[in-house]
Parts: structure tokens; C-alpha cells; sequence
């Protein structure tokens, strides 16, 4: 099974729980009133990894993609229980617990095992489904490897942070434990041949099995208690109204037996379309989804990061008082404080962090970052062009009557522009491919995309392929641009 | 008597250690034509650039049309730079833009003119200095002396109430320096305030006012060119003068 936070984000965590350490505390001394807030506002917002057929994951119903799965159905049924309407935002399973924490979504649901590690940060459900664990294979091996205790000097994978993880860890000896933080990049190396088994649940290898002729599926005879094998619904801690809430539903489910007679044959339908057509032109629409995206992020963090870029360069040029000194004092030690951290770390910083305070969609969070990070970058570059602007210049307009400001504004940017086109164009093209970093945060541009599309259609390599083609069009679009605009500024 | 539109008091600039302007006091009557020569490194430039404040001196005032310059806030000498056209050694057009726009770029931006009329009077100007059928030009492709007719048609463009020439055709070709100077004479000859720094020894006997020897930091000698070349008073002076071909 999946989750348990990954040791990279317990930082994130780490500090997202100490801030919510203190409102909560004093929230919960007060009436619980979770229940009535999501009633208020009339949706129930459920964040999901669908990557992890058939529990959850993308499929095309009548040429648009959606989230679909028992999971899926499991959330409808919670908030049509509560009168609500379910609203589902995906994200990479890894950011689930802290989407939770930070309120962007209400509660997860997304095969997660209610482990006491968990509990410690969330509120869990009854459990409403209780799976077990089988390993997949090639089937060409089928007859080599039995259960888990096979698969000595040999390598087992499975996906980063889950339970399965460090279950296969600790219950194996003389095996390699690989983790990936993808089920459908895992299969890939499976029949890639640099691994030789996938740990995963049950109900999730016999769909993997049962859309690919070339993979067989083997018990993993793995020792686990209750709660390692079975799925709940995770809602943040102390909302206790909300618990009780979905707990009415999640009994239903239970005694209806609803998962195994309705939602899982009603996944496995969308099983079957999603892999009628696995051709990638059939997934043209979510690769244009990427692409606008892709855009979207890439041309607003270049403006954004411009204008920051051109203010943190003035700040960290400005000469005199008290003021100035501070301010170039802040602006340097920005640049050098973003240049120093990684982009990714940025973009959850922003999202997460960020979000304690304003609750910021993933898309303008991802924007936000990037541009932050960009202007860092841009700043330095200005600050160069700007320096490689002749002081003559400055001097003529200055002599002229032109203000310190105007001087900058239309006679040295100008010219500082030109002087480093080049480099904004790199920077340009840089970001169409750093703003797949904003992946992690559930923003559905290409890598993002592409990724929906390996785990739908079970192929490996041709979603990675056409991206990488569909990046180099971007790329290579840009460059040309640019460079046009560079032949229309050449004068001397 | 008139009022000087240009006084000096006690001017002193220091560069570090280094006292380029150790203590000068003179002024500037409208309409004269003052050239300020003397050996390199003698201070000559960093004078004139005290003078709209390119340089901020280190004590001393500099009075323009009544007003201390040194005491001005930013926003007033603004202002008062407008009157004080500038043209450099090296040119300084903005090579990103054309002649013509070169020209209007100050009067629109700093005066609010509008685009039409600011185009027909850089027109009127280029013509002045002979240079109309270049509007459109880019700099680069402008000899030295075509590039500084233009930096002066663009200073004038201000309508400025006085004009500063640091070494304005020391960067020529020999051959391009006579045009430079033509302009220059043209412009005193319709009354222009003028403070030139230069080596041409020729322009100052013909069209200077009054001569001021500039050495060492100090102005060593004041005097009408003729009296200045005919008859130099001081050592320092007679020294320079000897050592340049007349």
C-alpha cells in the first residue's frame, strides 16, 4: 500500500504541523465545527493520487478526462450522505497529508492505511475496504519467483513513502528494495528488467495484470496487521463532526458490501474503455492540456519574474541612506537565499507554507514560486546588463534634465535589455521546462499530464516520448522567436 | 552690469586622496564664450562637470542663475540641468535609438512636448548643424563628427540657457574636427553661453571671450585671448603655451 510521508517532505510537514499545532488546539476547545463549515459552503473537497488503478485514477468519459475509482465512489457517497456536492483535486500521493493539514482539500481518500504513525496527524475513518498485497511480475519469470522470500540478490519495487516500501524492506533479506515514486514508473522498470517484482495491493496488480498481457501477479505472503491493509478516509485532526459524519456512510458501505459488488466492477468498466485505445493520439487531449498549462505557468512566472527580476536589481543598485542600504541589503540576501534552496522545495514552500495563510489554488501557487524564483535569477542579469550599459549614457541623460528614474526607464534598461536578450532567452526556455517542477503540486501541465497518461493506458514510454518531443517544440518555438526579436534590436 | 549666470565659489573636488580642484572662484556672463585650456590632468573636465553637478563637489558652491546648485534638492537641479545643455568628448548618443529620436527623447519625456512638435524642432535643429537628411539614422552609422553635431543639436534641443563642451572634438579624426568647430562658432555667434574645454588653440584665439589656464587644480590665469596668447602672465602658462605648436 502507498503512503506515509516520505522523509523529503517531513520538513514541510514538520513545519505545517507546528503551525497548526497552535490553531487547532484552541479550535477544538471550541464546539467542532467542521461538519457545519462544509456544509456551509456546500462542497466536499477530496484530494486523491490517481495513479493507482482501481482505487483511483484518470479515464476518458465521452472524450474529457476525470477522476474515477471505488475511491471515487466511496467520496460521492460521503458527501451525498452530507448533502454536499464532491468536488476532487488530485496531487502526487506524497502531498496528500499536507494538503489536508493546510486545508486546500477536506479530506483524503486515495487507498491510504490508517497507520498509527498517520494518526498521529490526521483523524481516520472506519475502514472501508480491506485489501492485501501481491507482487507483479513479468510473466515470461512466472514459475522463478513464488512469494516475497524469492526474490533473493534480486530487486523488488515499490512506491516511495508507502507501506508496501518498508514492508518489503523489512520483511525481505538479500533483496534489493527500490522505491519510485510512481506505480506506472515502477511497471516500467519491470518490464524494463531493472527490477524484477512490484509490490502493490491487490485489487491494483489484478488491473495492471489484467491490461497487460505481459505481466502475472504472485502472492506476497507478506506478514501485516489490519491496519497496514486497509484503506480509510483521512480527515484533518479534531474534526470530529466530520468523522462521525462520514463514518455513517463508510459503515453503510461496509455492510452494503458496496465496495466489491458496485464500485470495484464499476472501475474496472472504466478499466476496460481506458485501454481500448492506448494509441497516444487518442490522449491528444490531455497532452494539449499540458501544453496550455505548460504555457500558462511558463509566460506569467517570465513576466512575473521580470518585473521582480528588474525591482530586486534596482534594490540591490540603490546607493545612499539608511533606507537603500536595507534594501539592497534585503534584495541580495533574497537572491542569494533563492538561489541557494531548490525550486521544488520553493513551490511546496509556497503552496503549503503559504497556504496556512491564504488559501492559494495549486495553479497560482505554482506561478507564484516560479515567479519568485525566476526574478532571483533575472534580477542578476539585469544588474549585469545594467552595469554593461556605458556611464556616458547615464551622464547624457542625466545632463539632459532626466531624473535618476527616467534615465533608467528609457535610456539605460533599454539598452541593458538588448545587452542580455540572450540570457532572458535561456531564462525563457529554462522555465518552459523547471515549470514541470510545479508537477508535484497536482498543476496539470505535461509532466504532469503525461504521467495521467502512462498510468491510464499502462505504457511507459510513448507518454514520455511524445513530451519530450512536444518540449522540444515549445523550446525550439521560443528560441526562434526570440532570436527574431534579437535581429529587430541589432542597430550597431 | 549684468548678473554672471554662472559663479563659482571656492570650488574644491577631491577624489579620494587626490585634490583635483583645489579652490576656484570665477564666474560666467550671458552670452560670453569662456575656453578653459591647459595641460592633461589639470582638472579641466572635472571642472566642468562640478559644474551641472555630474560631479558633486567636495566643498565650495556653484551658482547657476542665482541658485546654489549644491544645496538644491535632486528634483530642482533636475530642473535646472535642463538649462545647461552637455556635450561629451566620446558623443554618448543612445545607440538604440535613431538621430531623430535621440533629439526628441529629452523634450518629451523630461518637458511633456508633444510627439509632432518635438519631431519639427529636432528637424529645425539638424538642419542647423547640416545633418537633416540623417534623422532616421541609426549612430552607428554616423562619422565622429556627423555623432557630435547631433549630441550638440540634441543638448540644444532643451533650449538650453548655456552650453558645456568637454573636449567635444578631441575623439575626431583630424579632418572631421572643422565641421565640430563650425557649429560651435556659429552658436556663440547667435550669443550662446558658452564654457568649452579644448586643445584647439585655433577655436579659442577666434571665438573665445575669455581664455581661463587651468593647471594644477587651480585657474591659474583669466585674461582675453589675446592678452593670454599675446602675453601670458604667469610661468605655468608661458611653460604650456611653449610647448604647444601654435
Amino acid at each position: 500500500m502507498k503512503k506515509r510521508l516520505v522523509l523529503f517532505f517531513a520538513l514541510v510537514l514538520a513545519l505545517v504541523t507546528g503551525f497548526t499545532a497552535m490553531t487547532t488546539t484552541t479550535a477544538n476547545a471550541a464546539t467542532d465545527t467542521s461538519l457545519s463549515k462544509v456544509q456551509k459552503k456546500g462542497t466536499l473537497v477530496m484530494g486523491t493520487s490517481p495513479d493507482y488503478p482501481p482505487y483511483e485514477f484518470q479515464a476518458t468519459v465521452h472524450g474529457k478526462t476525470k477522476i474515477v475509482g471505488m475511491d471515487v465512489a466511496v467520496g460521492e457517497k460521503i458527501a451525498k450522505d452530507m448533502g454536499v456536492k464532491l468536488v476532487v483535486k488530485s496531487m502526487s500521493f506524497d502531498s496528500l497529508l499536507v494538503a489536508l493539514q493546510t486545508g486546500k482539500v477536506d479530506m483524503v481518500i486515495s487507498g491510504m492505511n490508517p497507520t498509527p504513525a498517520r494518526r498521529k496527524n490526521v483523524d481516520f475513518t472506519h475502514t472501508y475496504y480491506q485489501g492485501g498485497y501481491s507482487i507483479v511480475i513479468n510473466k515470461s519469470d512466472k514459475g522463478i519467483y513464488k512469494n516475497k522470500d524469492s526474490f533473493v540478490n534480486k530487486t523488488i519495487g515499490a512506491q516511495t513513502g508507502s507501506t508496501m516500501y518498508n514492508e518489503s524492506k523489512k520483511q525481505t533479506s538479500g533483496t534489493t528494495v527500490k522505491g519510485m515514486t510512481s506505480v506506472s514508473d515502477l511497471i516500467l522498470a519491470l518490464q524494463s528488467h531493472k527490477i524484477q517484482g512490484v509490490a502493490m495491493e491487490k485489487p491494483s496488480a489484478q488491473a495492471y495484470v489484467a491490461n497487460n498481457k505481459e505481466l502475472a501477479a504472485i502472492p506476497s505472503d507478506f506478514n501485516l496487521s489490519a491496519s497496514d491493509t486497509s484503506a480509510s478516509v483521512a480527515f484533518k485532526k479534531g474534526s470530529t463532526a466530520l468523522v462521525a459524519a462520514a463514518n455513517k456512510s463508510v459503515d453503510q458501505i461496509k455492510k452494503q458490501n458496496l465496495v466489491n459488488k458496485t464500485y470495484l466492477p464499476a472501475a474496472g468498466k472504466y478499466l476496460k474503455t481506458n485501454t481500448v485505445n492506448t494509441s497516444m493520439f487518442h490522449y491528444w487531449k490531455a497532452f494539449l492540456t499540458g501544453i496550455e498549462y505548460t504555457l500558462i505557468i511558463t509566460v506569467c512566472s517570465v513576466f512575473f519574474g521580470f518585473i521582480i527580476g528588474v525591482i530586486l536589481a534596482l534594490a540591490r543598485m540603490s546607493q545612499g541612506g539608511a533606507i537603500k542600504t536595507g534594501l539592497r541589503w534585503l534584495a541580495t540576501a533574497y537572491v542569494e537565499f533563492i538561489r541557494g534552496t531548490p525550486m521544488m522545495v520553493q513551490v511546496m514552500f509556497v503552496y503549503f507554507g503559504l497556504g496556512l495563510i491564504v488559501n492559494l489554488p495549486a495553479l497560482t501557487s505554482g506561478i507564484i514560486a516560479i515567479s519568485l524564483n525566476s526574478g532571483a535569477y533575472v534580477a542578476e542579469y539585469i544588474r549585469g546588463g545594467i552595469n554593461s550599459v556605458d556611464d556616458g549614457q547615464t551622464e547624457a541623460a542625466r545632463s539632459l534634465g532626466m531624473s535618476s528614474g527616467k534615465t533608467m526607464r528609457f535610456v539605460v534598461l533599454p539598452q541593458a535589455l538588448k545587452n542580455i536578450w540572450p540570457s532572458l532567452g535561456n531564462e525563457f526556455i529554462t522555465l518552459i521546462k523547471d515549470s514541470s517542477i510545479v508537477s508535484i503540486i497536482g498543476v496539470s501541465e505535461l509532466i504532469f499530464q503525461s504521467n495521467i497518461v502512462r498510468s491510464d493506458t499502462y505504457r511507459g514510454v510513448a507518454p514520455i516520448a511524445v513530451i519530450m518531443v512536444l518540449y522540444f517544440i515549445l523550446t525550439f518555438t521560443a528560441s526562434r522567436i526570440l532570436n527574431y526579436f534579437e535581429r529587430r534590436m541589432q542597430h550597431d | 552690469m549684468t548678473k554672471p549666470i554662472i559663479e563659482v565659489k571656492n570650488l574644491a573636488k577631491n577624489f579620494g586622496k587626490n585634490e583635483v580642484l583645489k579652490d576656484i572662484t570665477e564666474q560666467v556672463d550671458p552670452g560670453q564664450v569662456i575656453v578653459v585650456i591647459g595641460p592633461s590632468g589639470g582638472g579641466k573636465s572635472t571642472f566642468l562637470r562640478c559644474l551641472n553637478l555630474l560631479e558633486t563637489p567636495t566643498s565650495g558652491e556653484v551658482d547657476f542663475d542665482g541658485e546654489n546648485l549644491t544645496t538644491l534638492d535632486t528634483k530642482r537641479v533636475n530642473e535646472l540641468r535642463e538649462e545647461m545643455g552637455m556635450v561629451f568628448q566620446g558623443f554618448n548618443l543612445f545607440p538604440n535609438m535613431t538621430v531623430l529620436e535621440n533629439i526628441k527623447l529629452a523634450p518629451m519625456k523630461v518637458k511633456g512636448i508633444d510627439d509632432a512638435a518635438a519631431t519639427k524642432r529636432a528637424h529645425e535643429l539638424l538642419k542647423q548643424v547640416n545633418l537633416d537628411d540623417h534623422a532616421d539614422a541609426f549612430p552607428s552609422s554616423l562619422s565622429g563628427g556627423q555623432a557630435q553635431r547631433v549630441a550638440i543639436a540634441r543638448a540644444l534641443a532643451m533650449d538650453p540657457k548655456v552650453m558645456l563642451f568637454d573636449e567635444p572634438t578631441s575623439a575626431l579624426d583630424p579632418e572631421m574636427v572643422g565641421e565640430v568647430l563650425n557649429v560651435m562658432q556659429e552658436l556663440a555667434n547667435q550669443g550662446m553661453t558658452m564654457v568649452v574645454v579644448t586643445h584647439e588653440m585655433g577655436f579659442a584665439k577666434s571665438v573665445a571671450d575669455r581664455v581661463w589656464f587651468m593647471a594644477d587644480g587651480y585657474i591659474q590665469e583669466n585674461n582675453t585671448p589675446e592678452a593670454f596668447f599675446g602675453n601670458p602672465q604667469t610661468e605655468r602658462a608661458q611653460d604650456f603655451l611653449s610647448k604647444i605648436l601654435m
